[in-house]
């Protein structure tokens, strides 16, 4: 599946994590868990497709379970006392509740972050970083490089060795540990022999002269500019609803949430166009491409 | 115009009194595609590191080095970095970055181009050199041949004077090399860019030359054009190593400006043999005498109807393979990349295992054999990169790290170690870093360590990927004195000319499956494409000619 959000520019992509994780971490209001919990759900599901039903139950649901079983343990505050422990603390519906609400917020964070993933893949990530800290994206770049590279030459070497008859998953454990090492050790020594040629290659194709640029692939257009728009107007009519506490939310003492107002129903509508924003971009252009194909 | 000037370079590494480089003096013009040939620790890569400051070697250094009229030493860093542009040895050692584009702009970035330059100079060379395709891929899903010529644009994109070039085509498959070689050859005849490379595929490199810069011992012994230089080298041992048409030539007491190729060699043969009055009579050549022998020996290896893939739903990898290697000869199997020829090694070899069919190694079943006991007195492989059997930090280490499964004693340890060190003419390597070796030098390393167990059969994937000419006729010799004494060769191989002076049966394997086999020469003789080059240049006259030697045979004795 192509996803459009993708192809818009890093810092897009960026600043409408920063936003929606923002939200979800800091304002646990019920309301807003449910847009942002709906969004992040149907966007894992609109980019991963069955594979978004592991994450849900191996991942976010346990992390919700965690927090709601543990919360009311350890917090002991709130008005309405419903038993008291062995211990003599008490168990109060408000540290339930807030432990619930906590848990699903946690899981929603773990469902954004794994659409994160996908959308900022490591050269948008290098990219954004490089503007920052120039050192950084090299390196980063260099370690990607790396991985794959390592464990490759990993997987060749076992091979041989298993056809002298040096197989690590034969023998006793004694055996398998000292073959292991064997390996790792020259594989160190491999990859430490090897830097010092890619060192050379950097250095004759002149790193280390002054006035480094930054070479990228991205282009900052028009519509950019129009989704940052919409995310900041989203967000900023939020902040500035919760800083006046037109909308809120209180747990502890005595559970209590702001009046409906049309500041309020603003908010949500706003919230809930800034979580979706993902999911409407895709649908306007797969709407886009449905006339494109019709017209053809 | 002259590009660069060596005036009485002599140069010794720290604390060793012999001259790595001693006395050379040369020129190298503008727009001239120079190869430099010699044998492996000649002095050829010393020499070219030289050409750029930043990756000349430290040591004691004599004599001086002028770009463009300048000493190398007074040229500025940043206009090095842009001129002199250099491609080494291993494709994947020099790529810095994980993704392609990036790696093209790396040294642009260096330079602190602005983005608008840097994009028209990547997308030109991406178009040129037919990147586009994969500029938006990881390094790490690319091919040897494009690592390579990714290696080649990103230096290219920087508009170099001058490529430098180390053995660049060492790690690459034949088809990739060539193709390497004439992308070369595009930049130098398209562009002018002036090319300096280390390049022991001498038969590809010789027809695209200027000139050829032949080295020994640190010094330069000739430099001159391509046509010109059989002569003078008529003598040297490196000579095994040109181009089947030059040694032809200068072997049939010719002088004068030799053929190159093999059409100009055909041409050349056709009139050499018309003006001597040569008869063809071909029955000095003894075609058969060497059926006999093997025919009533046994199998020791045999693949019955093999079929192979990686899992259910891929493609078959291997189809009804049939094998059967007689005890005691050098069987070699050619075929193209993507074959399956690796992958039917590891079958043989009970890594991978078949889902159907049935293989017999040494007269029993390989799923019989115990864990160990293939590997332990019967069966061995070399691996394509014979680094990767290394695991300690001297050669000496490496082998008696081989006796620590073994149950033997002291004595016996070092009477084997003694005569697996001669039989491999390793003595002199004992203390170093394997990782130091050259590859002939790791090649040996390997198959030492590898005779201490003792194989009766012994699978070599691509021994000659990585050798010079000189080091593989020191290969070859190594395997037959080893096959005297009993031992089984089953060799996947690229190399054509290496198998045709080698191996006692040749097979050609193509689609998962063996499609000819037969005794070498028969099976050369019945090939038209997949031949040797002497084959090709003299099959219209002498149809059974296999190597160089059979057509001189025929020339002199007729």
């Amino acid at each position: 599946m192509k996803d459009t959000f993708s192809t818009y520019h890093p810092i897009v992509n960026f600043i409408f994590y920063i936003f929606v994780l923002g939200i979800s971490m800091f304002f646990m209001h019920p309301i807003f868990i449910i847009i942002s919990g709906v969004g992040a759900l149907s966007y894992v599901f609109y980019l991963k497709g069955k594979k978004a039903i592991f994450v849900v139950f191996a991942i976010a649901f346990p992390t919700f379970l965690l927090s709601a079983i543990l919360n009311p343990l350890f917090s002991h505050q709130g008005m309405t006392t419903l038993f008291y422990l062995k211990s003599g603390n008490p168990i109060t519906l408000e540290s339930i509740v807030y432990g619930i609400v906590a848990g699903i917020t946690i899981a929603i964070v773990v469902l954004w972050f794994s659409s994160f993933n996908q959308v900022m893949t490591s050269d948008k990530f290098i990219y954004l970083f490089g503007k920052i800290i120039p050192a950084i994206s090299l390196i980063l770049s260099m370690v990607f490089r790396f991985v794959p590279r390592f464990t490759e030459q990993l997987k060749k070497v076992s091979y041989s060795q298993k056809c002298i008859g040096r197989d690590v998953t034969d023998g006793n454990f004694l055996q398998k540990v000292k073959q292991g090492i064997k390996i790792i050790s020259i594989m160190i020594t491999w990859a430490l022999e090897n830097s010092v040629e890619t060192a050379d290659s950097m250095r004759s194709r002149g790193y280390g002269l002054r006035g480094r640029s930054h070479f990228h692939t991205y282009n900052f257009e028009k519509r950019d500019i129009c989704v940052i728009t919409i995310m900041a107007v989203c967000f900023i009519w939020i902040l500035i609803g919760v800083i006046t506490k037109q909308i809120f939310v209180l747990y502890y003492p005595l559970y209590s949430i702001n009046q409906l107002s049309v500041y309020s129903l603003l908010s949500y509508i706003l919230y809930f166009i800034l979580c979706f924003l993902p999911l409407f971009l895709n649908v306007v252009e797969d709407i886009k491409w449905y006339y494109l194909k019709s017209k053809i | 115009m002259v590009l660069f000037e060596i005036k009485n370079l002599s140069f010794s590494y720290p604390n060793q009194s012999e001259k790595v480089l001693s006395n050379i003096n040369l020129k190298i013009e503008q727009g001239d595609f120079v190869s430099v040939c010699g044998k492996s620790g000649c002095g050829k890569s010393t020499l070219i590191k030289h050409f750029k400051s930043s990756s000349a070697p430290y040591g004691k250094l004599e004599g001086n080095i002028f770009y463009k009229g300048k000493d190398i030493n007074d040229v500025d860093d940043r206009t090095q970095a842009f001129e002199i542009g250099y491609v080494t040895q291993n494709p994947d050692n020099q790529i810095v970055t994980d993704k392609v584009w990036h790696e093209m702009a790396f040294g642009l970035e260096n330079l602190g181009l602005d983005l608008q330059t840097m994009r028209i100079r990547i997308s030109e060379m991406a178009s040129y050199f037919g990147i586009q395709n994969w500029f938006e891929k990881n390094v790490s899903e690319l091919s040897g041949g494009q690592k390579q010529i990714l290696n080649l644009a990103s230096v290219m994109a920087m508009h170099p004077e001058i490529l430098i070039l180390d053995e660049p085509t060492s790690q690459l498959d034949p088809i990739a090399s060539t193709e390497f070689l004439h992308t070369l050859k595009r930049l130098n005849l398209e562009f002018g860019t002036t090319i300096l490379i280390i390049e022991h595929r001498l038969e590809d490199v010789f027809p695209i030359s200027d000139k050829i810069l032949m080295m020994d011992k640190g010094e330069v012994i000739a430099y001159d054009t391509p046509k010109n230089i059989g002569e003078k080298l008529k003598d040297n041992d490196m000579f095994v190593t040109f181009p089947t048409p030059v040694q032809i030539y200068a072997k049939l007491g010719q002088v004068g400006e030799c053929p190159l190729t093999i059409r100009d060699g055909r041409k050349w043969l056709d009139k050499y043999i018309e003006e001597n009055n040569i008869n063809v009579n071909e029955t000095f050549l003894d075609v058969n005498q060497s059926n006999q022998e093997s025919n009533n020996s046994k199998n020791v290896i045999e693949a019955k109807n093999v079929w192979f893939r990686y899992d259910k739903n891929g493609n078959d990898i291997v189809k009804g393979l049939n094998l059967e290697v007689k005890e005691n000869e050098i069987f070699c199997i050619l075929g193209g990349n993507g074959t399956g020829k690796s992958t039917t090694l590891s079958l043989l070899s009970s890594v991978n295992k078949p889902y159907r069919g049935k293989i017999l190694i040494d007269g029993k079943d390989i799923n019989k054999y115990k864990s160990n006991e293939l590997f332990n007195g019967t069966l061995a492989m070399l691996p394509q990169n014979p680094q990767t059997l290394f695991v300690s930090d001297t050669v000496e280490n490496d082998l008696l790290e081989m006796f620590s499964t073994m149950k033997i004693s002291k004595a016996e340890k070092e009477e084997k170690l003694k005569q697996v060190i001669e039989e491999t003419e390793i003595s002199n390597l004992l203390k170093s870093h394997p990782y130091d070796l050259s590859g002939g030098e790791q090649q040996r390393v390997a198959l030492a360590k590898i005779l201490l167990l003792n194989p009766k059969i012994i699978f070599l994937d691509e021994p000659t990927k990585s050798l010079d000419g000189f080091y593989k006729n020191k290969l070859a010799k190594i395997l037959n004195k080893m096959k005297q004494n009993g031992r089984t060769f089953l060799i996947v191989s690229h190399d054509v000319e290496f198998c045709a002076k080698n191996a006692d049966t040749c097979a050609m394997f193509f689609n998962g499956n063996l499609v000819t086999k037969q005794k070498t020469r028969e099976f050369f003789i019945g090939n038209n494409f997949y031949t040797t080059a002497t084959n090709r240049m003299a099959r219209h006259i002498f149809k059974n000619a296999v190597v160089i030697e059979d057509v001189i045979k025929l020339c002199e004795k007729n």
